[in-house]
C-alpha cells in the first residue's frame, strides 16, 4: 500500500525527515510514535503534499504510484486521507458541502457519477450516528466554533464518508476526553479492512488501547529508529523515549 | 443638452481616487432613443422568471415599459456649480428620460422587482417614497443583455417615512464592456428600518456613490455590499452615512474580491453629528486579493461629534488563507473549486442577507461564471 524509502524533507531551511523508510501493507494499522519535534507531523504533511514541505530526497510509492509526483488534491482523490492535528475552521463553507464535494471528487477520479442526493444524506447520517454527532452539524461552517473534540470527530466523520485506502491520522487523540476518545477510536475501527491501511501518529499509548496496531514505529531525529509489535508501545509508555534515543545515538 | 459646468471627477478629487472613469472621459452621455417595440419584445423574452409575489417593472435605457406605475418626465433644475460627488446625480437629473416613482401608502406593503437593462446610454431614475409604517421590498436587477460598451448612470432616491421598512436588494451584473455609475440617496425617517444588500459583478468599471441620512430618531440601517472584480475590472464605492438624529444605528459590511488584475475599493464614511447622541455605528470592510496584480483598497472613515456613541470599525485586505486552501485540497477538491469555494465563503456574509430565497438562488447560480466550481460543490444539499 505505502512504501517510503529514504525520505528527506526540509521545512523552511530545517532538515526534518532525514532518511525515513517505512512499509505499510494493506490491511494493517501502524502507529508512529515519537518525542516532540521528531518529525511525525512533517511525515503526515509530506505524504499529503502540503506546500512548504519540500522533499529533497527519497521516494514514496502509494498503491504502485509515485505519490510525490501528485498534487495534494490528486493524492486525496486516489484515496489518501489526512486527519489533521489542528483542523482549520472555514466559516461560510458548510460541512455538508465539503463532504459532498470531497466525495464527488473521489468518485470522479474512479469514473463514477456524482452521488445521488438522497443516498448521500443517508450515508452521512449513518456515519454521523457512529460518531455520535448531531444533525445540526451538517449546516454549520466547517469546524466553525467547534470544540477541539468536535473537530476531531469531524475529521473521522469525513474519513468514514470518504472511505480512503490509506488514512493518516495526525494526533487524532490529542485534546480528547476519554468518552470522545472511545467514539473516535470506534470510528477508526469501523474502517479497518483488508484492503485499507491506517497510520496513526500519536504521542501516547492511550489511543492504542482502543485501536490495536499491527506495528509500532518510533520516529526520532527524522527517521524510524525502532519498529516492533504492539508491545513496543507499552514499553514506550513504561520507559519513555530516552533509552531508544541513547541506543540510536 | 446644456454642457455641465464642471468636468468629470478625477483621481485628484478626494472621494474619486480609486474610481476608474477613463471609459467615460470622451462619453457624450446623450441618452439613447426609446426602445423600439422589437427591442422591447426581445428584451422581455430574455428576462429571467419573475419572482413570486413581486410586481415586475422593466426599464430599458431609462424608459419604463408598460408603465404600471406613475412615471413623470424630469424637470431639471439648472445649477451653476455641482459638488463633485454629485456630478453623476446632476447629470442624471438633466438627462433622465423617465422617472420611475414607487409610492407605498401608509401601512401598506408592496414587493416590486425592477429590471434595469442598458443597451446604449441611459440615465435611469427611480424615486421611492414610503409613507408612515409602509413596507417595500424592492429587488433591483441589472442584467447584461448587451455586449456593447453601454453606459448606465442610475439614480435611486428614497424617502423612508417614519416607522417604514425598506428592503433594497441590488444585483448589478453588467456586461464586461459596460460603464456603470450610480448614485443612491436615502433619507431615513424616525423609527424606520432600511436594509440594503448589494452585489456588483461584471462591468469594465463601476462606481457607486451613496448618501444616506439618518434624519429621524432611532432609524436603523443595514448596508451589506459585495463586489467581485476579475480581469481588468474596477469596482469602486463611496458610501457616506450621516447620523443626524438621536439613536440612529448603522451596520455596514463590505466584502470585495479582486481577482486577475482588477481593482476593488470601498470608501465608507460614517459621520455622527452632535445632534445624534446614542448613535451606533458598526463597520466591517474586508477585501481579498486573489490575483498577483490585483489591487484592493478599503477606507473606513469615522467622524464623530458626540461623546455618547458606540462605534466600531475594521478594515482588512488579505489573501486566500493557505491553511484553508490546503485543507480543501487535502479533501480532494480541485484547486479552482477550492479557491472558488473560499471566495464564496468570503462573500457569503453578504449574500446570506438576501432574504428572498428565489433571488438568492438565482444570484448563486449566476455567480458560477465568476466562481467556477463553487456552486457545483455547494449543490445537492
Amino acid at each position: 500500500m505505502l512504501s517510503i524509502k529514504d525520505l528527506r524533507t526540509t521545512v523552511g531551511n530545517r532538515k526534518v525527515l532525514d532518511g525515513l523508510s517505512l512499509e505499510v501493507p494493506a490491511g494493517e494499522v501502524h502507529a508512529i510514535m515519537g518525542p516532540n519535534g521528531s518529525g511525525k507531523s512533517t511525515l503526515a504533511y509530506t505524504l499529503a503534499g502540503r506546500p512548504g514541505y519540500e522533499v529533497t530526497g527519497g521516494s514514496v510509492s502509494y498503491r504502485g504510484e509515485d505519490l510525490l509526483a501528485l498534487e495534494p488534491e490528486a493524492r486525496a482523490q486516489r484515496g489518501l486521507f489526512l486527519g489533521f492535528q489542528y483542523p482549520v475552521e472555514i466559516p461560510g463553507v458548510n460541512n455538508v458541502y465539503l463532504l459532498k464535494a470531497a466525495l464527488n471528487a473521489a468518485r470522479k477520479q474512479r469514473g463514477l457519477p456524482e452521488v445521488d442526493a438522497f443516498e448521500f444524506l443517508t450515508l452521512v447520517r449513518e456515519k454521523m450516528k457512529i460518531m455520535q454527532m448531531d444533525e445540526s452539524f451538517l449546516s454549520r461552517g466547517v469546524n466553525e466554533g467547534f470544540s477541539g473534540g468536535e473537530k476531531k470527530r469531524n475529521e473521522i466523520l469525513q474519513m468514514l464518508v470518504l472511505e480512503p485506502s490509506l488514512a493518516l491520522l495526525d494526533e487524532t487523540d490529542s485534546g480528547l476526553d476519554i468518552d470522545a476518545l472511545k467514539v473516535v477510536a470506534n470510528g477508526v475501527n469501523t474502517l479497518r479492512s483488508p484492503d485499507r491501511a491506517i497510520v496513526l501518529v500519536t504521542h501516547y499509548q492511550r489511543l492504542l488501547d482502543y485501536i490495536k496496531p499491527d506495528r509500532v514505529h518510533v520516529l526520532a531525529r527524522g527517521k524510524i529508529i525502532r519498529s516492533g509489535g504492539p508491545e513496543l508501545a507499552q514499553e514506550l509508555e513504561a520507559r519513555g523515549y530516552d533509552w531508544l534515543l541513547t541506543d540510536a545515538a | 443638452m446644456s454642457a455641465l459646468p464642471v468636468s468629470l471627477p478625477t483621481p485628484r478629487d478626494e472621494n474619486w481616487k480609486y474610481a476608474n472613469l477613463r471609459g467615460l472621459a470622451r462619453a457624450r452621455f446623450e441618452p439613447s432613443a426609446p426602445p423600439s417595440s422589437e427591442t422591447q419584445a426581445r428584451v422581455t423574452a430574455a428576462l429571467p422568471a419573475p419572482l413570486d409575489g413581486f410586481e415586475r417593472i422593466v426599464l430599458i435605457d431609462g424608459f419604463v415599459l408598460g408603465t404600471p406605475v406613475t412615471t413623470s418626465p424630469s424637470s431639471p433644475t439648472m445649477v451653476n456649480t455641482i459638488e463633485t460627488d454629485r456630478y453623476f446625480f446632476e447629470l442624471n437629473r438633466r438627462l433622465r428620460t423617465d422617472t420611475l416613482r414607487l409610492d407605498v401608502a401608509r401601512h401598506q406593503k408592496r414587493a416590486i422587482e425592477v429590471i434595469v437593462v442598458s443597451l446604449g446610454t441611459s440615465h435611469p431614475a427611480v424615486e421611492i417614497a414610503l409613507a408612515e409604517g409602509a413596507e417595500l421590498s424592492l429587488v433591483e436587477r441589472h442584467l447584461p443583455l448587451s455586449t456593447d460598451a453601454v453606459i448606465t448612470n442610475l439614480v435611486i432616491s428614497a424617502v423612508v417615512g417614519s416607522h417604514a421598512r425598506l428592503e433594497l436588494s441590488r444585483i448589478t451584473q453588467a456586461s464586461s464592456k459596460a460603464q456603470h455609475v450610480e448614485t443612491i440617496e436615502l433619507h431615513l425617517g424616525e423609527g424606520s428600518t432600511t436594509k440594503v444588500v448589494q452585489l456588483t459583478t461584471g462591468a469594465a468599471a463601476s462606481r457607486t456613490t451613496a448618501f444616506v441620512e439618518h434624519a429621524g430618531r432611532e432609524s436603523a440601517l443595514e448596508w451589506h455590499a459585495a463586489a467581485l472584480g476579475e480581469g481588468t475590472q474596477s469596482h469602486d464605492a463611496y458610501v457616506r452615512i450621516a447620523h443626524s438624529a438621536p439613536g440612529a444605528k448603522t451596520l455596514q459590511q463590505f466584502r470585495g474580491i479582486a481577482s486577475g488584475r482588477s481593482r476593488v475599493s470601498f470608501n465608507g464614511h460614517m459621520r455622527v453629528d452632535a445632534t445624534s447622541p446614542n448613535a451606533q455605528s458598526d463597520q466591517s470592510l474586508k477585501c481579498l486579493l486573489a490575483g498577483p496584480e490585483a489591487e484592493a483598497d478599503v477606507r473606513p472613515q469615522l467622524e464623530i461629534y458626540t461623546d455618547a456613541v458606540k462605534a466600531s470599525h475594521g478594515a482588512t485586505v488579505g489573501k486566500l488563507d493557505p491553511d484553508m486552501l490546503f485543507y480543501l485540497l487535502s479533501r480532494g477538491i480541485p484547486e479552482e473549486s477550492a479557491s472558488s469555494l473560499l471566495k464564496w465563503a468570503f462573500v457569503s456574509d453578504v449574500l446570506s442577507r438576501l432574504s428572498n430565497p428565489a433571488l438568492r438562488a438565482a444570484v448563486e447560480h449566476s455567480l458560477e461564471r465568476v466562481l467556477p466550481g463553487a456552486i457545483a460543490a455547494r449543490s445537492g444539499t
